[in-house]
């Protein structure tokens, strides 16, 4: 095991959105900004980074029995504190990502992560492994959110980027567009992988 | 059965210790939380009275409720330049709250929107504000006109709606107009 | 009128506000078993009754545990000055109770149905990760629903998910049979046929119920 390896894996092999399916709902829903899309990047990387030190932490201690329930619990006392730190400090992009913040609890990415890696390796790997993971994440969620904010609004971060003369696809920033993007965007990866096969 | 209770036990003890820990987070989290809201107030109630100072805008309240605000020329509190109320009305897909201000002759003197949820790129463009200008300018066009009468074009009125967004322009106009109702019944009561 | 709210509440969260196609929650079952008709159907079901149960259970632990207010247990019990203000437990404590609800129901359709409970597989435990049910439980207490309120709105939402899960199953059983680009076979061409029925569902946010 490398530290290299470790994290690496999170950001293309292993993506957590790309590859693995995991955590669509936050995907979908919040990629129709890049502010949107970076903001919940964050938060759950935040969120993951620390559940997997404290899983990885109390690994050895915890009852195999009740393990999903504890994870559940320490992950949900991470994304409050977020929920709150963001309702205090970032009201706007509270507001903007919504119910979506109490539901990084929900995750499967997180939940994921603790039960395959965090619950049997060192808290070294584990940071490791969540970092990767949670930038894996939110590229993935950053390249959905600049596709849909420049597509269907001609904006990236709020800036206008193309000419006045661009007519928007307002679709895209809609909910089809979401499904459409992730759509196209999976197709594309998938492409990749059969020509390295070939 | 001695098992469960032990790994019962252990989930509750772990469950407790986060749950102190969380309370300890909200102590300090909380007063920043109302703060940021009393913010979004403050900030709307300044866009919506321009003529008057922050100090100088009072709540005036009812059995606990914010009614409306009073707006005085200044910290003596002599004159009473202007009145703000929050108008609220079923847009498209959310309630659509704005702060208004009028003057005391039941002219616009200032809008800001407090709270929506509508379309992103249709009805949300009530707050666009254009690259380079200061202000949105959906919210603009109310200004100076009469609070009990303005209209969206499509009602025969003066605002120009958003393109596509009919429902959530007229709803903001509409509701600003029976704000100003409300507001003139219980000002004269 | 009581009744017309309900039925509001019910007709928005199944058409208007679709919970898979308008809100985004729900998701990963949704891409994960909406292959086969039956399956989707049980799914659907079991999602339903969970969402259903949450609603309840949530609503009452919220009011009754967590929120500042006059009915709060706390409150009334250790006679304090105020009603203590708990809802940052708010998170935690629904996570849990939906875990043990997906658990309880977990057993229950594993004695009464063992071929569903085998053909749902791994995703019966993950209910409990399915963002809809704590969505619905979520948006139950910031919405301000009253009790019954709640239950409608599970209920209800439960079955926008069943019908978007079987619209979807009914056409992948078809797709399957049909000839697909190999880079958009299995999940690409699914998120692309919720995409148009996402549009299709769009239609019906011009529905005006005087709410």
């Amino acid at each position: 095991m490398s530290v290299f390896r470790e994290f690496s894996k999170g950001i293309y092999e292993q993506n957590p959105v790309f590859k693995q399916a995991l955590g669509l709902c936050p995907t979908l829903a919040v990629t129709n900004t890049v502010e949107g899309s970076l903001g919940m990047g964050v938060a759950a990387t935040f969120v993951l980074l620390c559940s997997n030190l404290i899983i990885s932490l109390i690994r050895k201690g915890v009852p195999p029995k009740i393990r999903i329930p504890i994870y559940i619990v320490v992950i949900a006392t991470f994304v409050t504190i977020v929920d709150l730190a963001m309702a205090g400090f970032l009201p706007d992009l509270h507001k903007t990502l919504g119910i979506f913040v109490p539901l990084i609890v929900v995750n499967c990415m997180i939940l994921g992560r603790a039960e395959a890696f965090a619950g049997k390796n060192s808290v070294g790997y584990s940071f490791v492994d969540g970092l990767g993971m949670g930038v894996g994440f939110t590229f993935a969620l950053v390249l959905l959110g600049a596709i849909r904010e420049l597509m269907g609004n001609g904006t990236l971060m709020g800036v206008p980027m193309l000419s006045q003369g661009f007519e928007p696809v307002l679709v895209m920033i809609l909910p089809p567009g979401a499904f459409l993007t992730i759509g196209f965007v999976l197709a594309f990866f998938n492409w990749l992988e059969n020509r390295k096969k070939a | 059965m001695k098992d469960i209770f032990k790994l019962g036990g252990l989930l509750l003890i772990i469950t407790v210790v986060a749950a102190t820990a969380l309370a300890a987070i909200y102590n300090v989290t909380k007063p920043r939380i109302d703060a940021q809201k009393q913010l979004a107030i403050d900030n709307a109630l300044t866009e919506a009275l321009p003529n008057s100072p922050r100090e100088a805008i009072e709540p005036v309240t009812r059995d606990g409720e914010v009614e409306y605000y009073l707006g005085y020329e200044s910290m003596q509190k002599q004159d009473t330049v202007g009145f703000a109320y929050i108008a609220r009305g079923a847009g498209y897909s959310s309630v659509v709250e704005t702060m208004v201000g009028v003057d005391t002759t039941g002219k616009i003197i200032g809008m800001q929107v407090l709270s929506q949820q509508e379309t992103p790129g249709l009805g949300t463009k009530i707050i666009e504000v254009k690259y380079g200008e200061k202000e949105p300018w959906f919210l603009v066009q109310f200004m100076g006109r009469p609070a009990d009468e303005v209209k969206v074009d499509k009602d025969g009125g003066q605002i120009q709606s958003i393109t596509g967004a009919t429902i959530t322009s007229r709803t903001v106009a509409n509701s600003v107009v029976e704000g100003y109702k409300d507001l003139r019944q219980i000002v004269n009561n | 009128m009581e009744l017309k709210a309900l039925f509001i509440i019910s007709i928005s969260v199944i058409f208007i506000n679709n919970f898979v196609f308008a809100k985004f929650l729900g998701i990963c079952p949704y891409i994960g078993v909406s292959r086969q008709l039956d399956s989707a159907i049980g799914m659907g079901a079991a999602v339903t009754f969970v969402m259903t149960l949450a609603s309840t259970v949530t609503w009452l632990i919220f009011n009754y545990l967590l929120a500042p207010v006059e009915t709060n247990i706390f409150y009334n019990l250790l006679t304090l000055d105020a009603p203590p203000d708990l809802t940052f437990l708010k998170t935690i404590a629904f996570i849990l109770v939906i875990a043990s609800l997906v658990q309880f129901v977990e057993m229950v359709i594993q004695k009464t149905s063992p071929s569903l409970y085998k053909s749902l597989g791994i995703f019966l435990p993950l209910i409990t990760t399915n963002c809809a049910i704590l969505g619905v439980a979520l948006l139950n207490i910031d919405e301000g629903y009253t009790f019954i309120q709640s239950i409608v709105h599970g209920f209800s939402a439960g079955l926008g998910f069943t019908l978007a899960l079987v619209l979807m199953a009914g056409i992948r059983e078809k797709l399957d049979m049909a000839d697909i680009p190999k880079a958009f076979q299995g999940i690409p061409i699914a998120f692309i046929m919720a995409g148009l029925m996402a549009m299709a569902f769009l239609g019906f946010s011009g529905l005006k119920l005087g709410m």
